[in-house]
C-alpha cells in the first residue's frame, strides 16, 4: 500500500533532488557547522512527544462501553472532552470500570483467547492507575466470568479489599479476587440467583429467581462465611423486577415491571422488605397500554437527595426493554413524582455528526424535525451536590447530559461510540 | 416497506418452491432430533422425572400456513429473540453461518404461529466463535425475563456454553408445541 500511494505522489517542481540539500543542512545543523542559520532561520523545536495523565477524579466523569468498539470512553461530563479509554474488547458489552478512588486503581474485568478470538481462554481482572491510566497489575482468575447485553451489577467492589466477579455457566457464581494480595480468592456459588449488590464490608446481595434476595457474608479473608435469603418479595413470571437498581446505603430500591418500587434494606441480620409502592400512585397498575417502566439501565438514584429516576415509555407486555421518552422522577420520602424530563437530540446529533451537520444549523433542526421523538435506554447520575444526568439510546453514540433539578439540557456528548447499553459513574 | 416485503416474500416463496415442504420438514426434523438431544434446556427437564407426560410435546408434521420470513424480526419465531437474526448471517432460521458453533444451552421463548394459531415452544441457540454480524439486528421480549430466572432470559451470552464465548447471531428453533400460554403481564 505504501508503494502504491509514493508511486502515486505527484512529483513537485524544483524538487528533482529534494533530499541533497536537507541531509547536508541537517547534518550542518548537527554538526554545528551553520550556527547563524540554525539561530536565524530554523526555529528550534520546543514540542517534543509524550502521554498525558489523567486529571485530578471529578464527580461528573462518564464512563460510556461501547460493544461494537469494545471499549469504554471516559468522558468529563462538564465540559464534553474524552479524557482517555480503557479496552475489553472480547466481551459482548465492557462492563463498566470500577473507579478506587482510596487505592487509585481503575479495574476491569476482561477475557481473552489464546489465538485472536479462538484457543484458550483466560478471564482476568485488569487492574490500571487512575493518574496515568497506565496498566498496573492483573489478578487471574477461573475462566468463568459472565457476558451479557448490559451486564449490570456484573462486577463490585466488596469493601475495600475485595472485588466480586460474576459467573454464569454452569451455574451462578461470585470469584472473590483480594486486590491487596492481588489473588483469586474463591467461587462462592449462588445458583439460581443473579448480580452482586454490595451492602457493606463484607457482604452483598443477589437477586434469585425465586423472588428472594440472597445474602453472602465474607470473612475477613473473603472467603464464604455464610449464605442465606430474604423471604419473597417479587414474582418472577406476574411482576419480576428489573436488576438495575438503586442504591442508598445499606438499602437497595429495585423497580418491577409494573411499577411498583421495592427498597430492601439489609442493614439489619435480616434483609427487611419494606412496604412496596407504586410510581403510579395510589391506583397502582399500568394498564395494557398505559405508560411502563423500561429500558436497559432504567433505574438510577440519586443518595442524597433520595430521588428515584426510571426510563418510561408507553407500552404494552413484552415491551419491558423498549427505550422510553421520558425519565421519570421521583421523591423516594414522599412516594411521589416530582418531575418528568425528556432527553436532548440524541439521535439528530448522532446522525447529524455523521453526516457533517453542525448541530448549530438549520439542517440540524431539520434532521431533528424529521426523527422520531428521542427515546433513551439507560440513565445515571451522579452523586454529588450539583448532579448531572447523563443519558442514553444504546443504538446512539451520543450522550446527554441534563440538569436533574430543572430538568434542562446541558450539552450533548458527541462522538460517544456506536452502540452501548450502559452508563457509568466513576 | 412494500417493496421490501414484497421483495422478501417473493424470495421467501422462491426458496420453498426450491426446497419444498418435505425437505423443510426433513431438516426440521432432524434439527428436533439434534434439539432433543441437547441436555440442558431446564423447562423439558424439570418436567422429566416425576410426569410420564411429556410436558412439551414434540410438534405435530403439520405446522400449515406459510413458514414465514426468517429474516424479518416480525418472523414468528423471534418473539423472544435478541441478537442478530442469523438468517441474514449465512445461516437460517434454524441453522448457524458456516464456520460457527451452535451452543448447547439455550434460553426459550413461547411464540404463536399465526399460521395455525398455536404456542411453540422457542428454542434460542446462539451461534458462537465469530464475531457479531451485526446484521439483521432484533430484539423482542415477549415473556423475557430477568437474569435471575435465566432460561427466559435474552440478555445472557449463551455462546458461554460453547468453546468460546464470541457472540455471532442467533437461531429460533421449534422444539415443542407448548401446552399453556406464556404467562405476561
Amino acid at each position: 500500500m505504501n508503494t502504491r500511494l509514493r508511486s502515486n505522489r505527484p512529483i513537485r517542481k524544483g524538487t528533482a533532488f529534494p533530499a541533497l540539500p536537507r541531509v547536508l543542512l541537517a547534518l550542518g545543523v548537527m554538526l554545528g557547522a551553520f550556527p547563524m542559520a540554525a539561530d536565524d532561520e530554523i526555529p528550534t523545536p520546543t514540542e517534543r512527544p509524550s502521554v498525558a495523565t489523567l486529571p485530578p477524579i471529578g464527580d461528573h466523569w462518564l464512563w460510556v462501553p461501547d460493544r461494537l468498539l469494545g471499549h469504554s470512553l471516559l468522558f468529563d461530563g462538564d465540559n464534553g472532552e474524552v479524557l482517555g479509554m480503557i479496552d475489553s474488547p472480547l466481551l459482548l458489552t465492557p462492563q463498566v470500570p470500577i473507579v478506587a478512588r482510596d487505592r487509585r486503581e481503575i479495574y476491569s474485568v476482561d477475557v481473552g483467547y489464546a489465538r485472536g478470538n479462538r484457543g484458550e481462554r483466560i478471564d482476568f481482572l485488569t487492574i490500571y492507575d487512575l493518574d496515568t491510566l497506565a496498566f498496573k497489575a492483573e489478578i487471574v482468575f477461573p475462566t468463568r466470568a459472565a457476558n451479557g447485553n448490559t451486564a449490570i451489577a456484573y462486577s463490585s467492589r466488596l469493601g475495600p479489599r475485595f472485588l466480586g466477579v460474576f459467573n454464569q455457566f454452569p451455574a451462578t457464581s461470585v470469584s472473590i479476587l483480594d486486590l491487596d494480595a492481588r489473588h483469586f480468592v474463591e467461587e462462592i456459588g449462588v445458583a439460581g440467583c443473579a448480580g452482586i449488590y454490595p451492602i457493606d464490608d463484607h457482604r452483598f446481595a443477589s437477586l434469585c429467581g425465586d423472588g428472594t434476595v440472597a445474602v453472602v457474608e465474607l470473612t475477613a479473608e473473603g472467603h464464604q462465611a455464610g449464605i442465606s435469603h430474604s423471604e419473597k418479595f417479587f414474582d418472577t413470571l406476574e411482576d419480576p423486577v428489573f436488576t438495575s437498581a438503586g442504591r442508598l446505603g445499606r438499602r437497595w430500591v429495585f423497580v418491577s415491571f409494573q411499577g411498583r418500587v421495592l427498597e430492601v434494606d439489609f442493614s439489619g441480620a435480616t434483609p427487611r422488605i419494606k412496604p412496596a409502592w407504586s410510581i403510579f400512585g395510589e391506583d397502582g397498575g399500568s394498564g395494557p397500554s398505559g405508560w411502563r417502566p423500561g429500558g436497559l439501565q432504567l433505574v438510577a438514584i440519586h443518595a442524597p437527595s433520595r430521588r428515584l429516576f426510571v426510563v418510561m415509555h408507553e407500552g404494552g407486555p413484552g415491551s419491558h426493554k423498549d427505550a422510553g421518552p421520558e425519565i421519570w422522577v421521583f421523591d423516594l420520602d414522599a412516594r411521589k413524582r416530582v418531575a418528568r424530563i425528556e432527553p436532548p437530540p440524541l439521535a439528530a446529533s448522532f446522525l447529524g455528526g455523521r453526516l457533517g451537520i453542525e448541530s448549530d444549523s438549520f439542517g440540524f433542526k431539520l434532521l431533528d424535525w424529521i426523527l422520531p421523538a428521542d427515546t433513551v435506554h439507560s440513565i445515571t447520575v451522579s452523586q454529588d451536590a450539583s448532579p448531572l444526568l447523563f443519558m442514553r439510546n444504546a443504538e446512539f453514540g451520543a450522550i446527554g447530559v441534563v440538569d436533574p433539578d430543572s430538568g434542562k439540557a446541558l450539552r450533548i456528548l458527541n462522538e460517544a461510540g456506536l452502540f452501548g447499553p450502559t452508563l457509568g459513574v466513576p | 416497506m412494500g417493496f421490501f416485503d414484497a421483495f422478501f416474500e417473493e424470495r421467501a416463496r422462491a426458496m420453498a418452491r426450491r426446497t419444498g415442504r418435505r425437505h423443510f420438514l426433513g431438516r426440521l426434523g432432524l434439527l428436533l432430533v439434534g434439539g432433543a438431544s441437547l441436555p440442558l434446556l431446564p423447562i423439558a427437564r424439570a418436567s422429566a422425572g416425576t410426569d410420564s407426560a411429556p410436558r412439551v410435546p414434540a410438534p405435530r408434521e403439520d405446522i400449515s400456513g406459510p413458514e414465514g420470513d426468517p429474516t424479518s424480526c416480525d418472523y414468528w419465531r423471534h418473539c423472544a429473540i435478541d441478537g442478530s437474526l442469523c438468517a441474514c448471517c449465512g445461516g437460517s432460521a434454524t441453522t448457524c453461518p458456516p464456520g460457527t458453533e451452535v451452543t448447547p444451552v439455550t434460553w426459550v421463548g413461547t411464540c404463536r404461529n399465526p399460521s395455525d394459531g398455536k404456542d411453540y415452544l422457542i428454542s434460542y441457540n446462539d451461534c458462537c466463535g465469530r464475531s457479531v454480524c451485526g446484521r439483521c439486528v432484533c430484539n423482542r421480549n415477549e415473556g423475557e425475563r430477568p437474569e435471575y430466572h435465566w432460561y427466559r432470559n435474552n440478555d445472557i451470552n449463551w455462546c458461554a456454553g460453547a468453546s468460546s464465548n464470541i457472540y455471532n447471531c442467533s437461531i429460533a428453533v421449534v422444539i415443542g408445541q407448548a401446552t399453556e400460554r406464556q404467562p405476561e403481564r
